[in-house]
Formats: structure tokens, sequence, C-alpha cells
């Protein structure tokens, strides 16, 4: 089940975070998704020796903590999406099906001409965008 | 997404937009009406290129990103690509466009603005000469705004001397 998910604009400013369990642990989720930050930025200056996973934009499972995995997705223009989910087994094609998603709904909300980059995204039809997205990945994962 | 409109509205679009700002708003201050169209410009280049790179693999260096500009971006938006892409080496580009879209059909001969007295003639030549370059000033902030969103900064100007053959020239600032 997907707990969190976050956009980041390029200079690490927070652009959209979304919680969506009924606990009242925000605060926690916003400080995984500061952490994996880190890891992100981390992976993308430090490549590994493997040259074929350097220019990917999907970035993987980030790190695991105790409860939940967290997943990373890097696009051209250095916006991060973050994804953090308490489930077990979890395939890699639904995470970049999710993000492939997730990057359509971003597009178009940020070619929203009244919508100001940097600035911290505000349509109800992206929210809404999301947690059917969301829903959905839930569904297709419990099979 | 799904919905499009017509070429000719976007032509009309920009036309009456140049001269709104240039006739209307800021009849006086063509600088003034050339930053503001360049600011659109960046607006819109900022929004396409997110659209245009979503299902790219990241740009490797900064030949990479020009590459994709002349490419990709310039397919999208014009249906043809650059035709030239001049580089030094040293952080200046310049692109060359045979036939470009936007100007393609502006009319370039001076002496249809109807006044043919001597003085007019020359104000109405300097105004002939104005409406493309203002023009030209939006394609510009497209491509700042567009390089600027994958990260790179720099400085575009468009070269109209050969309408409608038209280059423009990127520096990136170091």
């Amino acid at each position: 089940m997907i707990v969190c998910v976050a956009v980041v604009g390029h200079q690490n400013n927070p652009l959209y975070i979304q919680s969506f369990t009924d606990a009242d642990d925000s605060l926690k989720l916003r400080h995984i998704v500061h952490c994996s930050l880190d890891v992100v930025d981390e992976r993308v200056n430090n490549p590994k020796k493997s040259g074929p996973t350097l220019n990917e934009t999907f970035l993987g499972l980030l790190y695991p903590t105790e409860n939940y995995k967290v997943y990373g997705y890097l696009t051209n223009t250095k916006v991060k999406f973050i994804l953090v989910t308490t489930d077990l087994d979890v395939k890699d094609a639904d995470v970049r099906n999710f993000f492939r998603r997730f990057h359509a709904a971003y597009v178009d909300a940020i070619s929203n001409p009244f919508h100001e980059p940097g600035k911290k995204i505000t349509s109800k039809t992206f929210a809404e965008r999301v947690s059917t997205i969301v829903k959905s990945f839930g569904m297709s994962s419990t099979r | 997404m799904g919905r499009e409109v017509s070429e000719s509205c976007v032509d009309s679009l920009l036309t009456e937009m140049v001269s709104m700002y240039c006739n209307r708003l800021y009849a006086n201050k063509p600088e003034l009406a050339a930053s503001r169209i360049d600011a659109i410009g960046y607006q819109v280049g900022h929004q396409l290129s997110e659209r245009y790179t979503m299902e790219r693999p990241r740009f490797t260096d900064h030949l990479d990103a020009i590459k994709f500009i002349c490419k990709d971006f310039w397919s999208e938006l014009f249906k043809k690509q650059i035709d030239n892409l001049k580089t030094n080496h040293r952080g200046t580009f310049v692109l060359q466009d045979n036939r470009f879209r936007w100007v393609s059909r502006m009319s370039l001969d001076p002496s249809e603005n109807g006044d043919l007295s001597q003085e007019n003639a020359e104000a109405a030549e300097n105004k002939a000469a104005q409406e493309p370059n203002m023009h030209l000033h939006f394609s510009c902030g497209v491509i700042k705004g567009a390089l600027h969103n994958l990260g790179i900064a720099c400085a575009v100007s468009a070269d109209p001397s050969h309408l409608p053959a038209c280059s423009f020239v990127v520096r990136i600032k170091p």
C-alpha cells in the first residue's frame, strides 16, 4: 500500500507531498522523503560502474527502512518523484508503470499557464489523478 | 490530452500577441515589449520542455541537450529539425533553420505599408523590420526557457538578416 508520494523540484523544494494513510505520521513521512533526496543525489553524482543504468529516469529502490520501501524517479528537468510504500513484494514493472503515469499527470499539471514554476502544485485535478493512480497501484499488485 | 488546434490559430495568436505588445501596451518602448515577449516565450519553453523530455533518458552533457532541442523539440514544434548546427566547442552554438515556420508567411517588403513619401518610407521600413524581430524574441524565449529547464543557463539571440532563414545563437553561461 502506498503511504506517500512526493514531487520535489530541482532545488530540493517540495512541490507536492501527499500521504495516503489515516495515521497522523505525516511528519515522519516528510522526514523519510527528505532523507531519500540525499540518496538520489548520491546515486546521480556517483554512478555505479554499470553504464546502462546511468541515464535512466527510474532510480529504483532507494533504501528500505524498517517498515517502508522508498522508490525514486528523476526527470530530465531535475524534478524528483519519491514513492513510499509499505508493500513487501512490489514488482519493478508496477513501480515503473506508476511513475510513468505520475509523470504524465505532473506534466499536465505543470502545463497549466496559471501554475508558477517553483511553487507548490495546487491543482485539484492533479490531486484527483494522483489518488486514482495510487488506488490502481494497490489493485494491480494484490494478485 | 488529445485536444488540438489548427496551426493558423497559433499563427494568429502569435501575430496578435506581438501586435498588442508592440502597438498598444508598450507602444513607444520596443525594448520593454521585446523583453515581455521574451518572458512569455520563456514560460512556454519551460513547460514544453517538461512535456517533451518525458520518456527520454537523461542527458549527459550540454551537447546532448542542444541536440535534443535541434531534433526532437524542433520537430514537435515545427515538424522539421534544425537544418544546421555549428559550435565553437567553447559554449556557443548556432542553430540554423532555413525556413523558420513562424516568419515564413510574414511580408518582408516594406513598401507594402501604403505610405510612399520619403520620411514615412524610412519609418515604415523600420517598423516592418521590427515585426519579424519581435516574433523572433518569442522564439528565443522558447529556446531559453527549454534550456533553462534542462539545467543549462544561457543567452539566446536571433539573427534575422536572411529571412525566412533564421539563425539562433545560444551562448552558454559558464
